[in-house]
């Protein structure tokens, strides 16, 4: 009786251990996959501004505040309305100098708008800023690239 | 028989031309009856206002400077506030009851402090938020010339209370009878036949509406007559609504100086600083109320008069159980807390509205301003407008102080900037900073003096291979034959020849006879070349004098280009006008913030460096490391041939302000930059006490120990050195036998040593 319930604490130890480790391999794949589809190419933001957007329009502001603003800049941005996204980006800008979700958004406002000269100068600016991480800079940079 | 024939003709004649007479008027009654009612009568001049004040979580605010913005909106100070425009301000909480504004929700709401940062932000049932926003302060307008002003609201917009009240008051059959009432006209008729006057009107809403339609004050028999037929006009073509609408947009609330208040939107405003929904039952009493006698109950002229009044509106609502008796005793115990009057029809910042003028002229028609509804939003802030003016009292009190009649009547002009947006948050164009007529920041060309130096300086160390910080320049006696014939030599404000000089000791101590001899070497095309990629408009004339100040700029032209200096490169035009918006929500135009990068930041970063010194060593001498630091400060003075003009540009945080102070017939002054100018600066600055953004210094600059002698390596131990910045490969390479003992491994560049200097200066 001892060696069953032994042996069956084993195989249920087992049986355990190989489940965990197949939760692992799948969360590994699916970081895998996800990793192998995105490509740090530069050119690959270059050549699809939508995406370049999309990556844009992920990174948050630090402050809560400020990302309350970017919130409704936003959804006026996908609703269309160029000139309001414009005027709470500009409201961001006001309350903090230092946040580089709102460069890289009013970088690709101008762009959209055809703003070349502009759409560089914000990202220039941007690229000043001492709190941005790598990947902001990453993105910035791209704006300095596009014509 | 004949003569009857032809009377009959003749009568009838009279009769069908009377006939025709009198249809022609009716149709023409009718006519102004439509356009009153349709509202192409009235006119709306633009409002103007400040930029509204937003409170956020995570951001740093400066208490006494909320005070002063919240005094400006004439919100007073209770322990519990409990109705709109009241607050409590700790160092831990702000407690405040705000009005609203189109933008924002009226409420109560609880800011937590810390140390002046902002930690949290909550509505009063608790619930967090991230920002609020503080109502911006009316601060003008542009009228027509018969100076109405009013607010047009539409029948959502109309509080059901209002409707309840003012037919309550003013005419309680409004809803049954035709336009006139004749038990009303009979009993005025007897009274004024009785007391041989004619006091009595005995009108209802709509006689008193067809009542403005002819614009004369007078009480004759043949003009009750005309009101009657327009009365019956307007009842026949319009609902009930249609016309207690157009009363309640068009009736006389009170005059404030020449600007005339009508209707009852804006008299909220104008009374009470809010908008007509966010009135208490007993503040729409008073407006009523004020309709029988605009100047007898004026709140501010007669508050005691206008409290009885009041009351005995609310005794008529309880009278007619609109409210109970508890509600009655509450209500009438309330003061009257009307707002001190913020907005005047002459602008009390006359050197800002020029400004605001010269945005909207360029978009729209002056017929437009004046009569459309349109709402500016501006820039200004108005601490910072309040603040600069009491600098400029304050400093222009000092000085007469100081210097006695030799200033009696001297001038100053002042403006104040975001040095990254350019938008424009004060300006003073006086030394009457109240005072209308000739706007000197925008109109006063006056030669630059040492401001222009910065310039020059930025010229040269953009050719970096030729010239650093370090590079030695000549300051001893220079004679220049002038294509006239005749010789120019400057000379030194001490006086003084200072042999050879480093560049940057050159320009923080301000030395004219280096910085001529720098000019010249680099030539007036390249020195212009500055100045086009500053967007200076005005060209060089090619005098070696230029190249110490003889050039000649407004105020305004200065602060432009400054502007991309103090903003690290960036320029952006210089703007008063954020927004203007329609009477209806769509239309909106914006005046969008636009940069473009014109300095490249690695000879910028150099020349910022100098101009810290400035504040350091040099002429603005006087500050902390640590202030100096918080603020991020650089800045200039500037004082023209015979001190005839005394100059100080500066930046600190992220403002930019500029100052000048001289005569109007250019007369000589006893003052510099620093005696004059910079003081106002220094006012204004230290009352706000700025902070700044830091941001990282360009990859290609990097600090050095240097001797400030020779300029060569030395070390952070070694007598006389200092530490300068370079674009890296500039820097100098040799380091003296005599030094290598005091200069150690830790003295060479690193990414250490750089993070030192950097928090050591914040550039």
């Amino acid at each position: 009786m001892k060696m069953t319930f032994s042996r069956i604490s084993l195989i249920l130890f087992i049986l355990f251990l190989t489940s965990c480790a197949t939760q692992m391999d799948q969360k590994v794949l699916i970081e895998d996959s996800q990793l192998d589809s995105f490509n740090l190419d530069i050119s690959n933001f270059i050549n699809n501004q939508q995406k370049l957007k999309s990556e844009v329009l992920k990174i948050n502001a630090k402050s809560p505040s400020i990302q309350r603003i970017l919130n409704n800049s936003d959804e006026f941005w996908l609703k269309g309305n160029l000139k309001k996204t414009n005027s709470e980006l500009e409201r961001a800008l006001r309350l903090s100098k230092s946040e580089s979700a709102v460069y890289l958004r009013l970088s690709h406002l101008r762009l959209e708008q055809g703003l070349f000269i502009e759409s560089k100068s914000f990202s220039s600016r941007g690229l000043m800023n001492n709190k941005a991480s790598s990947w902001e800079f990453f993105l910035l940079k791209i704006y300095q690239k596009l014509e | 028989m004949k003569i009857k024939k032809i009377s009959l003709i003749i009568l009838s004649g009279v009769f069908l031309s009377g006939t025709v007479i009198f249809i022609a008027y009716l149709a023409l009654l009718s006519e102004k009856v439509e356009e009153k009612l349709e509202g192409v009568l009235w006119t709306v001049p633009a409002k103007v206002y400040s930029r509204p004040l937003e409170l956020a979580e995570g951001f740093k605010v400066n208490l006494n400077y909320i005070k002063k913005e919240l005094d400006l909106l004439s919100y007073q100070e209770r322990k519990r506030p409990s109705s709109p425009g009241e607050y409590y301000l700790t160092k831990k909480e702000l407690d405040i009851y705000l009005r609203g504004y189109e933008k924002q929700k009226p409420g109560l709401f609880r800011i937590t402090l810390d140390n002046g940062e902002i930690k949290s932000v909550k509505r009063s049932d608790g619930i967090l938020l991230d920002l609020i926003s503080i109502e911006p302060l009316s601060i003008g307008g542009i009228f027509p010339s018969h100076m109405q002003d009013r607010i047009l609201l539409n029948w959502s917009q109309v509080p059901e209370e209002l409707i309840q009240v003012l037919v309550l008051v003013e005419d309680r059959k409004f809803f049954d009878h035709s336009g006139i009432s004749i038990r009303s006209i009979f009993r005025a008729l007897l009274k004024n036949t009785l007391s041989f006057s004619k006091q009595e009107g005995g009108s209802t809403i709509t006689q008193q509406l067809a009542k403005s339609l002819f614009f004369s004050p007078e009480k004759t028999y043949s003009r009750k007559l005309k009101e009657a037929f327009a009365s019956l006009l307007i009842e026949t073509n319009y609902s009930k609504e249609e016309i207690l609408l157009a009363y309640i947009n068009d009736v006389f609330i009170s005059q404030s100086g020449k600007r005339a208040i009508h209707g009852f939107e804006l008299g909220a405003q104008h009374f009470y600083g809010t908008s007509l929904d966010n009135l208490e039952l007993e503040q729409m009493a008073l407006l009523v109320g004020m309709l029988k006698g605009p100047s007898r109950y004026n709140p501010r002229r007669n508050p005691e008069r206008a409290k009885e009044r009041r009351d005995l509106i609310l005794g008529v609502l309880k009278e007619n159980s609109l409210i109970n008796k508890e509600e009655f005793i509450n209500l009438s115990s309330k003061p009257l807390k009307v707002i001190k009057p913020s907005f005047r029809s002459q602008s009390k910042h006359p050197a800002f509205s020029d400004l605001v003028t010269i945005d909207l002229r360029r978009n729209f028609k002056d017929k437009d301003l004046r009569t459309k509804g349109l709402r500016v939003y501006t820039n200004m802030d108005p601490v910072f407008q309040l603040t600069l003016e009491e600098s400029i009292k304050k400093t222009k009190r000092n000085l007469i102080e100081k210097y006695g009649s030799r200033l009696e009547g001297v001038q100053m002009a002042a403006i104040v900037i975001d040095s990254l947006t350019g938008e424009i948050k004060a300006s003073v164009g006086s030394s009457n900073p109240r005072e209308f007529g000739f706007n000197r920041v925008l109109n006063a060309s006056r030669p630059v003096g040492s401001l222009i130096k910065p310039w020059i300086y930025l010229t040269a160390l953009g050719s970096y291979k030729d010239f650093n910080l370090m590079t030695s320049l000549n300051d001893d006696l220079l004679k220049v034959n002038l294509s006239n014939g005749d010789v120019w030599e400057p000379n030194n404000f001490d006086k003084k020849f200072h042999g050879e000089v480093r560049l940057h000791r050159a320009l923080w101590q301000s030395y004219n006879i280096a910085t001529a001899r720098l000019g010249i070497s680099l030539g007036h095309e390249k020195v212009q070349s500055t100045l086009d990629s500053l967007k200076v408009e005005k060209k060089l004339k090619g005098y070696p004098s230029e190249f110490i100040g003889s050039f000649e700029l407004t105020p305004y032209q200065v602060i432009q280009a400054y502007q991309p200096i103090a903003s690290k490169g960036f320029y952006s035009s210089l703007r008063a006008v954020r927004e203007v918006t329609g009477p209806s929500k769509e239309f909106s135009l914006t005046f969008p913030y636009s940069i473009e990068q014109v300095l490249r930041p690695e000879p910028l970063h150099l020349l910022r460096f100098a101009l810290m010194k400035t504040f350091e060593n040099g002429t603005a001498r006087g500050y902390s490391k640590d202030r100096l630091k918080s603020w991020s400060v650089g800045g200039k003075t500037g004082t023209s041939d015979d001190q005839r003009d005394s100059w100080f540009v500066g930046y600190a945080g992220d403002h930019l302000a500029l100052v000048w102070v001289g005569f109007d017939d250019n007369r000589k002054t006893p003052l510099t930059g620093r005696s004059g100018a910079l003081q106002v600066w220094k006012n204004f600055m230290e009352e706000l006490n700025p902070s700044s953004t830091s941001t990282l210094i360009p990859e290609r600059i990097t600090y050095e120990w240097v001797d400030r002698f020779d300029g060569k390596l030395s070390g952070r131990k070694c007598k006389n050195s200092e530490a300068i910045p370079f674009i890296r490969g500039t820097e100098p390479k040799d380091t003296p036998t005599i030094r290598k003992g005091c200069r150690t491994k830790y003295d060479i560049f690193s990414k250490e040593n750089i993070n030192f200097f950097m928090q050591a200066v914040n550039l």
